[in-house]
């Protein structure tokens, strides 16, 4: 008898043509940029984007930013995950729609939104300075924190929605037992609760630290071009220098953490799962 | 506590009151144990088992009452400083946990450190005879097996009490049966006190040394299994703990503890004081008649006839709401469905209770 096609696996051609022609194809055309000059395969282009001082920086920023950014929508997501997965009814509905909503809204109205609220005159420096934590106005506007804050919010659908789906799944009945075992309410947490809704967070700051290092949008309105992240590097090199294989090398780092990111994080989830 | 009241019992929750949403599901309940009493809460489902446990438990607040475990009130104790360990209906084990993380988990939840916890994990395990899965996770455990780890993880800490909310439901028939017998001998040789929550009644009689019956958060009747099957006090406990044939009637006369009693099949007699002119519920147990007459008397005619092997069963042609229920031991060839017979049993056997008409 000859091996036969399982008919089920046909059904994910469609999806994988699509993802050759529109996704895996240009990646590997603009990867074959990043190595190929006039004269051969070089790898001088990563040479000298790694040595480059600027680029650097650069990358340390964009990658602080996003480990900044996974934190804090991991911290404000947690308890918001185990809040709606207590929530009933309409509740349980408001919870969704302030999730989902925003992002609908898009990007670019919320960091408007955002600039009234972080502006020297804005509504939380006057704040500030009506309780008398400050004398004068601080500049919140285009530094850091301002994006790290920004984006977070952006993102805090992607870290909430998975953690949510774990806990959501967490029989009631484990904090109860390990209650009745003597486990104190702290005990409870780092020992049941926390260790079982760990894929989820695995997942939602996997999600969140891949987009945060390849905002683009964000970090564009609230900081601007004073500082750089790796995508407006890119979007620099292509738009303005013209300089293709720049671009392409800038591309191809990103691409490699982020793989390392998605592989990681996958074989941490398999490994947490592995004893469930 | 209640002014000058001392507690002369073990594990002691009396007045304990409980609404969830503005309905009441219990009331002023009160429940002693003693000391190394195996007991059961047995009722129809809910009737308020599980909220009486997770009330003793602390996993639950109750809304009045008191519950004091070996003189001490624990009623405001948070569950983890209640030292009452819990085995749940489908066991709760950690699923992110061996087997021996399973059962070391109260011990290292009461500080003793990881090293330390082998010696009583491995103790507790070849308890239940699970010494050899130690090191397995918990997804690669059978429900008996499962069920067996959870009973370790409960006794490793060395609980003042030991509540089980229907530890075998989930089990089957015969693996049920033998968990059963392994279970009363493991706590009666440790001396350990426990509340045993089931539906079953012949598991509540066999396990334990009394059992309370409880129907609409109420505790019908609370004593040891012979006296619960042979002189019921309500018929809500005669029907649940076993069958009986059931026959209504009415009074016509009582003499010096004596009555009898009017019925669809003619009249019958039984040790009561209920008052003439009363309806009555008259109740016998199926192995206490026999196809002969005697004290009491009726002839039905046998609607059907099962060999059970160990006994045979006759339903009589009943009336109305009665029930018509004879229990024969062994095989009894020659009768059959049709036939007319002649029931008959002691007075003495024959419960009364009266009825609203
Ligand atoms: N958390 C809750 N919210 C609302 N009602 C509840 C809650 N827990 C229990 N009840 C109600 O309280 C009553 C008693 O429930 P309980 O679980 O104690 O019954 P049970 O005797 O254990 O039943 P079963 O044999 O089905 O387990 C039931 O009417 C149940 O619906
Ligand atoms: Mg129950």
């Amino acid at each position: 008898m000859t091996a036969r096609v399982d008919r089920v696996a046909l059904l994910a051609v469609p999806g994988l043509a699509y993802l050759a022609v529109i996704y895996a194809l240009p990646l590997l055309m603009l990867l074959a940029k990043s190595i190929r000059t006039a004269d051969g395969v070089s790898f001088g282009e990563y040479a000298a984007f790694f040595s480059d001082e600027y680029n650097m920086r650069v990358l340390w920023r964009t990658l602080r930013v996003a480990a900044l950014t996974t934190v804090l929508a991991l911290v404000i997501a947690y308890p918001t995950a185990f809040a709606m997965s207590r929530a009933k009814g309409p509740w349980l509905t408001v919870f969704l729609v302030a999730m989902v909503l925003p992002m609908s809204l898009g990007v670019v109205v919320k960091a408007f939104a955002w600039s009234i609220l972080f502006r020297a005159n804005g509504f939380l420096n006057s704040t500030l300075q009506w309780i008398g934590l400050t004398d004068g106005p601080v500049r919140m506007l285009f530094t850091e924190t301002a994006l790290v804050v920004g984006a977070a919010n952006v993102f805090l659908p992607f870290m909430v929605l998975p953690i949510y789906a774990v806990v959501r799944q967490l029989d009631s009945r484990l904090p109860e037992a390990a209650a009745s075992l003597g486990a104190s309410p702290m005990f409870r947490f780092f020992n049941v609760t926390l260790p079982l809704t760990l894929p989820g967070v695995v997942a939602g700051s996997a999600f969140t630290f891949s987009m945060a290092i390849s905002m683009y949008v964000i970090p564009s309105l609230i900081v601007g071009e004073r500082q750089q992240t790796m995508s407006m590097l890119i979007a620099r090199s292509f738009l303005y220098l013209r300089n293709e294989p720049l671009g392409s090398t800038i591309s191809a780092v990103l691409l490699a953490i982020a793989i390392f990111v998605v592989v990681f994080s996958s074989w941490l989830a398999r490994r947490l799962g592995a004893r469930q | 506590m209640e002014q000058g009241k001392f507690p002369r019992h073990y594990l002691e929750a009396w007045g304990i009151a409980k609404s969830f949403k503005g309905t009441r599901v219990m009331s002023d309940m009160n429940f002693r144990v003693e000391r190394g009493e195996l007991v059961s809460l047995l009722g129809p489902s809910g009737c308020g088992k599980s909220t009486l446990l997770r009330i003793i438990a602390g996993l639950l607040e109750a809304d009045e009452g008191a519950v004091v475990l070996g003189g001490r009130e624990i009623t405001r104790f948070p569950a983890h400083k209640r030292n009452v360990s819990v085995v749940f209906q489908n066991y709760a084990l950690f699923p992110h946990l061996t087997v021996a993380e399973n059962v070391a988990f109260g011990l290292r939840a009461r500080g003793m450190a990881k090293s330390a916890t082998g010696a009583p994990v491995s103790e507790a395990l070849s308890l239940v005879r699970m010494t050899e899965f130690a090191d397995r996770p918990i997804s690669a455990l059978s429900g008996g097996q499962q069920q067996r780890v959870a009973v370790a993880r409960a006794l490793v800490v060395g609980p003042d009490l030991l509540l089980l909310d229907e530890p075998f439901s989930a089990l089957d028939r015969k693996l049920r049966e033998t968990m059963q017998v392994e279970l009363k001998s493991l706590l009666l040789d440790r001396g350990i006190t426990a509340v045993f929550v089931t539906h079953d009644q012949e598991e509540a009689m066999g396990v334990s040394d009394r059992i309370a019956v409880m129907n609409a958060g109420r505790i019908e009747q609370f004593a040891d299994p012979s006296t619960l099957y042979a002189r019921p006090a309500s018929p809500f406990v005669m029907d649940f703990v076993g069958l009986s044939t059931r026959i209504s009637g009415r009074v016509v006369s009582s003499d010096a503890g004596t009555i009898a009693v009017d019925t669809a099949y003619g009249r019958l007699s039984a040790r009561s004081d209920v008052t003439v002119g009363k309806d009555v519920l008259l109740g016998v147990r199926p192995e206490l008649i026999a196809v002969e007459a005697g004290e009491n008397t009726i002839g039905v005619p046998l609607t059907d006839v099962m060999v059970l092997g160990s006994k045979t069963v006759l339903h009589g042609t009943a009336r109305g709401g009665d029930r018509i229920l004879c229990e024969l031991p062994g095989i009894r060839g020659g009768l059959k469905r049709g036939d007319a017979v002649t029931l008959g049993w002691a007075v003495d056997d024959t419960l009364a209770y009266e009825v609203a008409p």
